[in-house]
């Protein structure tokens, strides 16, 4: 206790002030760094939401890298943001029960729609979207924006052969029932023929990620039902649709 | 100034290879097998770590006389986490595509032993110039574990360096299969255990002979 200083170091009120001090500092630059970035960091995720919507219906160029310009140009002239009621059909202010989709279209024509699919995945959620034709059974694309399972097990659903598996699947069995498009153990080619359709090939190392996101699947495309029941009475759905896209 | 450079390249050996943050003193073991599965991800987190670890020691070294023994480690964490959330912002604005690949485990720096180890054992003790060089030669030394593993992992496990495939196809019909235990957790241990052994039978440096 002969040492002054060290003794007035550890006092109560020097404690005290030191440590609000540091918080403050801290807290100052963390914020300020968080706040300047904030714009940046918001139109990376916007753009990542529109790249992801255009890789599932399978619009983006493959061979080339695209400029963020060109993600935007191709967004606004292919995709557009509607919301339908539980019925099916679309509204125009989204309320409550209201269902979002996105319709992929060219020349005023609809080409199909993506789906926003969110399910419960091994560590947290997964994200992604699922384009279908516009027979409304057929699987266009999918893609998987953000998810937390474990790099090289689950995650390896973010992977292009895993994604890629899902184009040309059928949410439709031969009695027009809704059988969705489920993750198989191992491979689909195991599988008896009739199921081979509504099937992808499995991750190996990831049963519980491949469970969480074919029940999730299940679930999304039966709340979709409507849309795509729609989309199956093919000429009534087109002009219902395309009335929106002349505005 | 000819004394000061040998000095801080002694530190700077010291930190890289001698006592070396993962082969010799057998810390950040956790993120080591987390992010190794691909080089490109071992490389941000890298770069990552080796800058949070020489900052954190700058400004602890710096704030080392003021800082109050009986609450200092709450004041280490706290310079240490604002810099992890700082470098974590700055990937997202910047590297939204790695970052997102890396998500949880930039975060996870903060707990890294390594950072946390180096801001207690050197920077509390030694000058802001010196705790620098020591920050940068460990988070150098981690490095080089991390991407010695990380290359080992995606050349056994999937056959691939960066992404790109590099194990040419006649091999693969000869009967060449992708390791699938290098992808897990398993395969990160048993090559970490091999570089730890492989570092300590090297001759001269075995800290058992010390």
């Amino acid at each position: 206790m002969s040492d002054k200083k060290k003794s007035f170091k550890n006092s109560r009120i020097y404690v005290v002030m030191f440590a609000l001090g540091t918080a403050l500092v801290f807290g100052v630059l963390i914020t300020s760094a968080a706040t300047m970035l904030k714009e940046r960091q918001l139109e990376n995720m916007a753009l990542d939401k529109k790249t992801n919507l255009l890789e599932a219906a399978g619009l983006v160029p493959e061979d080339k890298k695209t400029t963020p310009e060109e993600i935007k140009q191709i967004y606004d002239t292919h995709i557009r943001e509607v919301h339908v009621d539980s019925r099916g059909r679309v509204i125009e202010n989204p309320t409550g029960s209201s269902l979002q989709l996105y319709l992929i279209h060219t020349d005023q024509k609809v080409q199909g729609y993506i789906v926003p699919i969110s399910t419960r995945g091994l560590w947290g959620k997964i994200h992604g979207y699922m384009a279908f034709e516009q027979d409304g059974e057929t699987v266009a694309g999918f893609s998987i924006y953000s998810h937390s399972e474990t790099p090289g097990l689950g995650g390896e659903i973010e992977s292009n052969w895993f994604l890629e598996n899902f184009e040309g699947k059928k949410i439709l069995n031969a009695n027009n029932q809704l059988v969705s498009v489920g993750i198989a153990k191992g491979k689909v080619e195991n599988l008896p023929d009739k199921l081979q359709d509504h099937y992808v090939d499995g991750i190996s190392g990831a049963t519980l990620t491949g469970r969480y996101l074919s029940e999730g699947l299940e679930e999304t495309l039966t709340k979709y039902e409507p849309v795509s029941i729609i989309f199956r009475q093919k000429e009534e759905s087109q002009a219902h649709v395309e009335t929106i896209l002349d505005e | 100034m000819q004394t000061d450079l040998s000095h801080y390249k002694e530190i700077l050996i010291k930190g890289i290879w001698r006592e070396n943050p993962v082969a010799y003193q057998v810390l950040g073991i956790c993120s080591a097998l987390a992010v190794t599965v691909k080089m490109s991800t071992a490389v941000v987190m890298s770069i990552a770590l080796t800058l949070v670890a020489a900052f954190s020691s700058l400004i602890i070294s710096s704030l080392r006389r003021w800082i109050p023994s009986n609450i200092r480690i709450i004041v280490e964490l706290t310079v240490i986490a604002s810099l992890v959330i700082i470098t974590d912002q700055i990937l997202k604005a910047f590297l939204y595509d790695i970052s997102k690949q890396l998500s949880i485990f930039v975060g996870l720096i903060i707990t890294n032993c390594i950072i946390l180890g180096r801001a207690e054992a050197f920077a509390m003790a030694n000058n802001p110039a010196d705790s620098f060089v020591d920050g940068v030669a460990n988070g150098l030394g981690y490095s080089m574990i991390l991407l010695a593993v990380a290359f080992l992992r995606e050349l056994l496990g999937s056959g691939q360096f960066f992404g790109f495939p590099v194990i040419p196809g006649f091999l693969y019909d000869m009967g060449f299969q992708d390791m699938g235990i290098m992808v897990l957790a398993p395969g990160a241990f048993f090559i970490i255990g091999l570089l730890v052994w492989l570092k300590n039978s090297l001759p001269g440096i075995s800290h058992e002979k010390k």
